[in-house]
């Protein structure tokens, strides 16, 4: 903090000229007063140039009392006096080397830090020879803030495409592992994209915060239900309970491959078949519970798969380990069952 | 170098189920069969608390949290790891010592890291 000396015979005359300033300048000096842009006057006839004149805008930047700042060398809020660098760029201004303004940072009263632009231009009499400087101050906090948040969301978004490149990594990876046939690993690759591109879609208009479970659900099986009547063979019930994107990007893939099992072979594969999906949630002490299950029925008699398959590896390993719980595949008779206990994550939930 | 790594125990952490499933695919075609994985720093911890490791890949980013406390618990332990991540940037301070698989990686450069920080026999 600068040390405000009491009124020195050299303030005194620094206020006295002051006041000839504003006789002599009348309208100009209240326009410089009044105007949002802070600034300052200093006099350039004695030594470091001490401030004599400083508007309101100046004053509310920097939370001092306009005597607390009359009298005072220029650089007096730098918040590092010995920043050589920083003084370079000052002196540049005010030899008028620079144009663009000098980028500073400035400490106010409280002790609060704020970057702002600086333009000095010098002020010269008849004679040609510099009388004062004329200094105004642009604060860049907002500035500052917008370009490191800008910052942060291109960091953001270059590790999302880096994970994002390598989730396709595994789809085309898994898909090779699982089929010979070209059109059957075309086909799975192309559902799996299209249920991740989806779930991107909804985290998007949720902002990457998180996504609800009923929205996941619907986003996923909107596809599936084209034709056949399918939307009304699929009921929903429960909660929107809310997860975070990793875990909803999980789901979603998850649900993709229950559903894409339903058309070919499950309860969706001829006219008649349904699904219920149904969630409760169950308190426990150590927090709650997503139960969860998917049960089709009226589909043609369900045979047990001859291999364990991407989806039920998704399902009962994938996704039972991105959401730290449970998950399992039941081929009843009547109709595949899936059910899934979650612990409900620790996400703002709705209501 | 499959060989090396056959009856390795490794400890995978990685929140993203897809790039977990396929990091275990390759594990197993190494012949890996020991591996343990967590998608959180609770659960990794709690794995490197209660079992033995011989080696681990650890996701830098775990659901918006960063895994330093799990490398912590690893080196505690005396146990090598590489960090994955999708960040192109340099490690924490602290950790910039660290091998570093960026995402998307090569098959062969998982089983090429892990090889590389056990200790040959």
């Amino acid at each position: 903090m600068p040390t405000i000396v009491r009124k020195t015979h050299e303030q005194k005359g620094a206020e006295a000229e002051v006041e000839s300033f504003e006789k002599r300048l009348g309208p100009f000096v209240v326009a410089a007063e009044k105007t949002r842009m802070a600034m300052v006057f200093s006099d350039a006839k004695e030594p470091n140039s001490p401030i004599i004149f400083a508007n309101d805008s100046f004053l509310s930047l920097t939370g001092y009392d306009r005597k607390e700042v009359l009298g005072q060398n220029f650089d007096f809020l730098m918040v590092d006096r010995a920043d050589a660098e920083a003084l370079a760029r000052i002196a540049g201004e005010f030899e008028g080397r620079l144009d663009g303004g000098s980028e500073v940072l400035y400490r106010r009263k409280d002790g609060s830090e704020f970057w702002a632009a600086i333009f000095i231009s010098p002020v010269h009499d008849e004679n040609g020879d510099v009388v004062q400087y004329f200094a105004s101050f642009v604060d860049l906090t907002k500035h500052k803030e917008e370009k490191a948040h800008s910052q942060m969301l291109i960091e953001e978004l270059n590790h999302r495409v880096k994970n994002t490149l390598a989730t396709v990594q595994s789809v085309v990876w898994q898909a090779l592992q699982a089929n010979s046939d070209p059109i059957l690993i075309k086909e799975s690759i192309e559902s799996r994209l299209f249920a991740l591109s989806r779930s991107h879609d909804l985290l998007t208009r949720e902002k990457w915060g998180s996504a609800g479970l009923l929205d996941v659900l619907l986003d996923v099986l909107k596809p599936f239900e084209v034709g056949n009547g399918r939307a009304e063979r699929i009921v929903i019930k429960g909660d929107n309970v809310r997860f975070p994107p990793q875990a909803a990007l999980a789901l979603g893939i998850a649900f993709n491959e229950l559903a894409t099992n339903a058309v070919k072979y499950g309860s969706l594969s001829n006219g008649v078949g349904s699904i219920l999906i149904e969630s409760k949630i169950e308190q426990t002490p150590a927090g709650g519970r997503l139960m969860l299950q998917w049960q089709e029925k009226g589909g043609p008699p369900v045979t047990l798969p001859s291999h364990i398959g991407f989806g039920s590896r998704v399902i009962e390993h994938g996704l039972a380990h991105a959401l730290q719980g449970s998950a399992h595949l039941d081929y009843r008779p009547g109709g595949l069952v899936c059910t899934m206990n979650i612990p409900i994550p620790r996400v703002k939930q709705d209501g | 170098m499959d060989k090396l790594l056959s009856g390795r125990r490794i400890l995978v952490v990685e929140d993203e189920m897809l790039v977990l499933m396929m990091i275990e695919g390759i594990l197993d075609s190494l012949g890996c069969k020991s591996v343990a994985t967590a998608a959180t720093v609770d659960q990794a911890v709690t794995l490197i608390e209660g079992q033995p490791f011989d080696v681990a890949m650890l996701d830098v980013n775990l659901n918006g949290t960063k895994s330093y406390p799990v490398a912590d618990a690893l080196t505690a332990r005396g146990v090598p790891f590489f960090f994955s991540t999708g960040n192109t940037g340099p490690m924490a301070d602290g950790y910039a010592d660290r091998a570093v698989l960026r995402k998307p990686f090569m098959s062969a450069d998982v089983a090429t890291m892990l090889t590389e920080l056990l200790p040959a026999n």
